[in-house]
């Protein structure tokens, strides 16, 4: 049975494990241990005290806050119910315009704001760029992922969640 | 009719048995135990272990008969083993998209009657390039021939080439031009084209006089026709050892294995829900030559993407919400889109254990009619569908991957596959002769990048894994340019903690001929085609044609003055404009225009992937040497990345470590200044929605959407708390 030890799976998600290693880990079989090992990876990492449920993207994770399920920053924010798409609890900068463009893009040719913005999700109590999207002028913004979240802990990690 | 049925059953009867057992039972033709795994697993691992042996030799050993540099240098070619009823059990490596197509071409036959006429027998040839009935596009050949065992029927060995010319509107095999399948190039419809192994003397004469290099096509017929043959001798070896009804059975369990792999895998390496994400296309014809106006010529495509992972592993992934088929080149069949969920499937999740059809059969594909990706119209193009496509799948890519980083398994977390154009050409060859030829060094764009690394650079498409440019030596062989320039595209891929790979730029002098028609493939530079991922930027847009008609290249290089490579880092002047003399154009693509001569210069860009992460988490040492080795210029470092550099002694850059902080914790700052709180744009936002203030062509996208698609009008207008039928089609009727 394959199995890494935490420090192995800290430094392959911080990018940190030298690449013949990161290769082996990538072609050999997969260690069926891995998610409460990389969560306790994430949890050590995050500066905060809620068990987290998920991650759910490079800074964002679900965590068990009291009697609540949330979204939450690395740095702590809290983007509210993780049902709900945390990206409306987010900071949004949109680039429509050919100098917002230009300024990600210099050297570059630029798409046709008319036809294409992008729109930075931002946190707004720390900084962290956490999703970027594409669009079109008035496209609803995404919502990305909704985990079923119990069904993944019951049925696949034969841990059904307390009051579940 | 068959001369002895492998069953009771005739072949079509014994096809829709197979289907019913499926339905039934939900297995594999009722396979609800693995039986022969279970008695001898050894010897079941190593049979499948030989029939991918036999696939792969073969297509090595067909590559060397064929004459396009497209199968010989970049391996557009793959082949597969079949079951009788048409699902593959074993694989060689190569454009993988294409087992699943040859599966439904082999279903085609038997359920219209094949058996009777034209009949199937032992040496018989069947080919097809309808995506109708199952391929992709046009220029994607398929052949099959069946297998018999001392007169029974025990399954099938197919190979598909890419063609690199396919006898359509415009030169190559993605016809550009093609507005409807009449002018699409030749057509071989699921048709016998060979008796007692050997390709039929009168389709070959159709090839040569339709084609306009027919040496690609006919030499890759019999590379496809020598490795199905290879593959079905080894097959009957094989049958002859182990028995006919061990084989008929085992050759069962490998796909019903398959998919139950799959289903693990899934459940191994996901976390179950519903997933979300778009990408968009811009296609732009207005004004150019050659195009009919059948529909309005400028279009934007929305490609959502719903995906659903299921507690018990099923993968579903869901089409609705996108826009109708039209009259261009770039509609999709349900063959190509499930080919390309098999890719995708083969690349991203089944890496280890059997690759066969049972993976894809453990997932559903949701194509609404109408919509380009299931046309409701047969007559409709699909000659390049690659364009719309590969975004689709790039964002499915993307999706599997927020599962991926869901689960912790970080290392497989990647953001897709690029959409990026490539380039057609046609006319007098520099031997004075007839040609055409699509340029494959396009199998080589830059990847998207993974959650813990950068992307490849020049190194990746999704349609084949063993993705290769092919050698400047060779392609100048097969047309009338000589390359003056092949670089890295600097910035090319999405920014990120991790970058997207990058793509490259050639620029070729035009020689040898006074009529070369250049075309591109439909990418317009209107949308970003290649998202990002968790923070990361998407990449580019498609990059501008640029030209020179008339340079004066000869005289510069006559008097040892510097010429131009590339494009250069200058969006407004390039390199070419700076150092080159003649008529310089710049064109968006698809690059459709009067013909080029000797001492012309054209140049075509390349696609990047999208970045991962937070831009300013990206490490500074790493991005230094991007720097020094053409990978980023030092503006997008300094502003985009926010990393201080400064030359050494020798002047190569080097990050300044303290000063990059300082200047990241100014533009994290910066960032919420210039944010706004996402309820207070929505509400400012709606006021524009409400007045539909919108680009032409964003409005009839939102129109086309909500007449195809009550789930994305239901979306968006209670996203925007609006009636978004009265806004987009007022009058229609609801
Ligand atoms: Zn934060």
């Amino acid at each position: 049975m394959t199995s890494y030890s935490k420090e192995v799976l800290g430094d392959l998600a911080a990018g940190k494990l030298p690449w013949p290693q990161t290769r082996r880990i990538m072609s050999a079989y997969k260690d069926d241990d891995r998610f409460f090992k990389m969560v306790a990876v994430y949890q050590d990492r995050v500066a905060w005290k809620d068990p987290i449920l998920l991650p759910v993207s490079d800074h964002l994770f679900i965590c068990q806050s009291g009697d609540e399920r949330i979204t939450r920053c690395e740095c702590g924010h809290s983007f509210g119910d993780y049902r709900k798409n945390w990206k409306l609890n987010a900071a949004i900068h949109v680039r429509n315009t050919e100098e917002a463009l230009r300024e990600i893009y210099p050297n570059s040719d630029l798409p046709d704001p008319q036809w294409m913005e992008i729109r930075e999700f931002i946190c707004p109590q720390c900084g962290t760029l956490h999703e970027v999207e594409a669009a079109a002028p008035g496209y609803p913004i995404v919502h990305d992922f909704e985990p079923d979240l119990e069904g993944f802990y019951r049925e696949w990690l034969g841990r059904p969640l307390q009051g579940s | 009719m068959l001369d002895k049925p492998a069953s009771a059953l005739r072949l079509r009867e014994r096809l829709l048995d197979s289907e019913r057992l499926m339905e039934e039972t939900g297995c594999y033709d009722g396979i609800t135990e693995l039986t022969l795994r279970n008695q001898d697993p050894l010897k079941f691992e190593t049979l499948h272990t030989k029939l991918r042996a036999y696939c792969v030799s073969a297509r090595e050993m067909a590559r060397r008969i064929s004459a396009s540099p497209g199968v010989r240098e970049v391996g557009e070619m793959v082949v597969a083993i079949y079951t009788p009823e048409g699902d593959a059990i074993a694989l060689s490596n190569g454009i993988m998209v294409h087992v699943h197509t040859m599966s439904r071409f082999i279903k085609w036959m038997i359920k219209n009657g094949y058996e009777d006429n034209p009949r199937i027998r032992e040496g018989d040839i069947f080919a097809n390039n309808d995506a109708f009935i199952g391929t992709v596009q046009v220029p994607d050949v398929m052949d099959v021939v069946p297998i018999f065992h001392e007169g029974t029927l025990v399954g099938w060995a197919g190979a598909v080439c890419h063609e690199l010319e396919a006898g359509g509107i415009t030169p190559g095999g993605d016809v550009c031009l093609a507005q409807e399948r009449f002018t699409e190039g030749l057509f071989v419809c699921a048709e016998k084209i060979g008796e007692n192994d050997e390709i039929r003397r009168d389709y070959v004469i159709r090839c040569e006089r339709n084609l306009r290099m027919p040496i690609y096509w006919v030499l890759d017929e019999k590379a496809k026709v020598a490795s199905c043959i290879d593959m079905r001798e080894s097959v009957k070896q094989l049958i002859s050892e182990i028995g006919l009804d061990y084989w008929m059975k085992v050759s069962k369990e490998f796909i019903e294995e398959g998919r139950r792999a799959q289903l693990a895998r899934t459940r191994q390496l996901t976390v179950p829900g519903i997933y979300r994400g778009h990408t968009f296309y811009g296609h732009v014809t207005a004004g150019k030559p050659g195009f009919q106006l059948l529909g309005d010529p400028d279009w934007l495509y929305n490609i959502p993407i719903e995906m659903e992972i299921t507690t018990d592993g099923k993968i579903t992934m869901d089409c609705e919400g996108t826009q109708p088929w039209g009259y261009h080149s770039m509609n999709c069949t349900p063959a190509g889109m499930d080919g390309g969920m098999f890719v995708t499937l083969t690349q991203h999740m089944n890496f280890e254990g059997l690759v066969n059809d049972g993976a894809w059969m453990a997932t559903e594909l949701k194509l609404p009619h109408g919509t380009w990706t299931n046309p409701d119209n047969e007559m409709v193009a699909t000659a390049t569908s690659w364009a719309l496509l590969l975004p689709a799948y790039g964002v499915f890519q993307r999706l599997l991957s927020r599962s991926f980083v869901a689960r912790g398994f970080v290392e497989e977390a990647f953001v897709g596959q690029v959409n990026s154009p490539m380039i057609e050409m046609g006319g007098e060859s520099q031997y004075g002769t007839p040609f055409g030829m699509a340029h494959f060094e396009c199998a080589a764009a830059g990847s998207g990048a993974l959650a813990i690394k950068d992307g490849l650079d020049t190194a990746y498409v999704g349609w084949n894994p063993e993705s290769d440019m092919g050698n400047i030596e060779v392609w100048e062989q097969s047309m009338p340019m000589v390359y003056i320039g092949r670089s890295i595209v600097p910035n090319s891929g999405g920014a990120g903690k991790y970058r997207g790979g990058c793509s490259f730029v050639s620029t070729w002098l035009i020689n040898k001929t006074s009529h070369l028609r250049l075309h591109t493939s439909e990418h317009s530079s209107r949308v970003f085609d290649n998202g990002g991922m968790c923070g990361g930027y998407p990449a580019p847009t498609c990059q501008k044609h640029r030209a020179v008609r008339n340079s004066d290249i000869h005289e510069l290089a006559a008097k040892g003055e510097p010429l131009a490579h590339a494009p250069g880092i200058d969006p407004h002047v390039s390199d070419y404009e700076r150092n080159i003399g003649g008529d310089h154009v710049v064109i968006e693509g698809p690059y459709i225009t009067s013909p080029h001569k000797s001492g012309d210069i054209f140049s075509h860009s390349y696609n990047g992937g999208g970045g991962y992460g937070d831009v300013l988490e990206r490490d500074p040492i790493k991005t230094a040497w991007d720097v020094e080795n053409g990978f980023l210029t030092r503006q997008a470092a300094d502003q985009v990345f926010g990393i201080v550099l400064k030359d050494d002694e020798d002047g190569y850059p080097i990050a300044d470590i303290d000063a990059t902080v300082e200047r990241r914790a100014a533009m994290r700052k910066e960032r919420l200044v210039k944010a706004v709180p996402v309820a207070d744009w929505i509400a400012k936002e709606r006021g524009r929605v409400e007045k539909a203030d919108f680009a032409p062509e964003v409005k009839k996208m939102y129109a086309s959407a909500i007449k195809l698609s009550s789930r994305f009008t239901r979306e968006f207008s209670e996203f925007w708390n609006v009636d978004a039928r009265s806004i987009f089609t007022p009058g229609a009727k609801p």
